[in-house]
């Protein structure tokens, strides 16, 4: 009996030893070269940095990973060295990073647009309105009860844009109607489908999230194509003599296959449900509005053929 | 889809990844008992003797120490998180080691999680002896080592309840490993933090399917050293 009972024992001990080993020799498999880019939830949430990722690791022999943050926190980890590449949607903050000294290029290579959702009763009356319009409207429903604005609050690029449009509608957006979630672009459109209210989100994020969450998502779009709702997103190059250990010929490499005949021609082909999510606009920003960067395209160019790349 | 038949789906979910042994899902799941096992165990390495000596010297501020020690035991994640990173970041003071976004970086935060845990528990067990035992023990004089072990050993079911608890905070943690981990993928996503991001991205039924795998592993964790316990109870009562 007691000998039965000793097997039994060691038994288990030899099992968790086993699953202990195992799990402290686990090591990851690492190829030597590995790529951090901080980026904005959209391009992780949408799933197209998961679909660039055999692509890219394949031409260049690398591990393509990114750290999943808001605009506000990518650059923040960014300027402290801790992130190779930026790909982010604010473009006042981009231009003060790279201005700062932080950033040595940057350059538009995608953009896509914002939409305004809400419920499908559309409590404030914001449809058929433009941006400006739409948010006033909501502004005064939910200053009478009748309508919920849920914000991102979290400094993303999206909370920036959020911002600049109640400037724009002259509306100091606080009270119970008034909604701050801190947290990212699909957990808050959840916050705002539970609430019944309306919120801002780049058109991929919503898009996937509706493919995800099938009919539980009533949400819809009550505002879109207004100029003012443009998003495009940019790259930014990091000072790497201020930052000596980042991987930057990876970095550069990684700006050039995205800005590079085939990395465009793949964004425009990435779809969700037959939907294209984000449009390439590498090299003629100018063609939506946005200002030229034919110097900076011009310099990009002259590498890509070096590299017979283009 | 309504909330019982994601969780329905998410059980079917677990049940698929669990037969089809999918490489990147077992590579979550072995980092996330690689990271949480080590960090308890160097919890213990340092908790519990240090736990001894508050339990066993009677010096001046002790409760202090101890109330201290008991605070830390509720630690939030996300803030041992932030400071290891803004320590290990490359602009920080320990930035030169190049530790931020690896499995050691998640451990050494878990470690700080755990350490409190592991002591704290320790010192109440240690207190919670026998007065008995330990008048015995110094009527016999015996050599510091040998007390040690003896009240050690006499303590063991409460340094077994101080390892479970500091591998069930260490394996359900994900604001630390979040911060200074970055749910790279390949290299330091942990099952709480994949749980996360699928949560984020609307996946629910993937973020259960993984959350029921954390549960399994938790269990067989637990029933190794429950099942210790339980041996060491019934060798004590006999």
């Amino acid at each position: 009996m007691s000998s039965l009972k000793n097997n039994k024992l060691l038994a288990i001990i030899f099992i968790a030893v086993i699953v202990v080993v195992l799990a402290i020799a686990y090591k990851p498999a690492s190829p030597p070269q590995r790529l951090i880019i901080a980026t904005t939830t959209s391009t992780v949430d949408t799933g197209l940095l998961d679909y660039l990722k055999p692509y890219f690791d394949s031409m260049f022999n690398a591990d393509m990973t990114w750290l999943y943050l808001g605009t506000g926190q990518a650059l923040e980890v960014a300027s402290r060295g801790d992130a190779d590449i930026l790909l982010v949607h604010d473009r006042a903050r981009e231009d003060a990073f790279v201005s700062s000294g932080n950033g040595t290029l940057r350059v538009t290579v995608m953009y896509n647009d914002f939409v305004i959702i809400g419920p499908q009763n559309d409590p404030a009356g914001a449809r058929g309105t433009n941006a400006t319009e739409a948010m006033v409207k909501i502004a005064q429903a939910g200053a009478s009860g009748n309508a919920v604005f849920v914000s991102r609050g979290d400094n993303s690029g999206t909370n920036a844009l959020e911002k600049r449009l109640w400037t724009k509608a002259g509306v100091s957006a606080s009270g119970t109607w008034y909604v701050s979630t801190g947290s990212g672009m699909a957990p808050t459109i959840r916050v705002a489908n539970e609430k019944g209210g309306y919120t801002i989100s780049d058109r991929g994020s919503f898009h996937k999230l509706r493919s995800t969450m099938n009919t539980t998502l009533s949400l819809v779009i009550i505002c879109e194509n207004d100029t003012s709702l443009l998003n495009p997103y940019g790259i930014i190059l990091l000072n790497s003599t201020k930052y000596p250990n980042i991987n930057s010929d990876l970095a550069t490499d990684f700006l050039l296959f995205m800005v590079s005949r085939e990395g465009q021609s793949l964004i425009g082909n990435f779809t969700v449900d037959g939907k294209q999510l984000f449009f390439p606009i590498y090299g003629r920003p100018e063609s939506i509005g946005l200002p030229p960067e034919s110097a900076t395209a011009e310099y990009l160019n002259s590498l890509l053929r070096s590299k017979g790349l283009e | 889809m309504g909330g019982f038949e994601i969780i329905l789906d998410g059980f079917a979910r677990a049940l698929q990844i669990l037969s089809s042994g999918d490489q990147e899902i077992l590579g979550i799941t072995l980092l996330s008992l690689r990271v949480s096992l080590t960090a308890t165990l160097l919890g213990a390495a340092f908790g519990i003797p240090l736990g001894f000596l508050i339990a066993r010297k009677d010096f001046h501020g002790r409760s202090v120490v101890t109330t201290i020690i008991n605070t830390l035991m509720g630690l939030p994640p996300v803030v041992v998180g932030l400071v290891v990173y803004l320590f290990l970041s490359a602009s920080g003071p320990l930035g030169f080691l190049s530790l931020l976004y690896t499995p050691e970086a998640m451990i050494l935060a878990q470690m700080i999680l755990t350490f409190p845990i592991v002591c704290g528990i320790t010192i109440s067990s240690i207190l919670s002896l026998s007065p008995k035992l330990k008048e015995t023990l110094a009527s016999l004089s015996a050599p510091p080592s040998w007390e040690a072990m003896v009240l050690l050993n006499e303590s063991r079911l409460g340094l077994i309840t101080a390892l479970i608890a500091a591998f069930g905070a260490a394996i359900s943690e994900v604001g630390a490993i979040m911060m200074v981990g970055g749910n790279l993928l390949g290299y330091t996503r942990a099952l709480t933090t994949a749980i996360m991001l699928y949560t984020n991205m609307g996946e629910f039924a993937t973020a259960i399917a993984l959350g029921i795998i954390l549960l399994l592993i938790a269990f067989g964790v637990n029933l190794f050293l429950t099942y210790l316990q339980m041996r060491s109870r019934v060798r004590r009562t006999t």
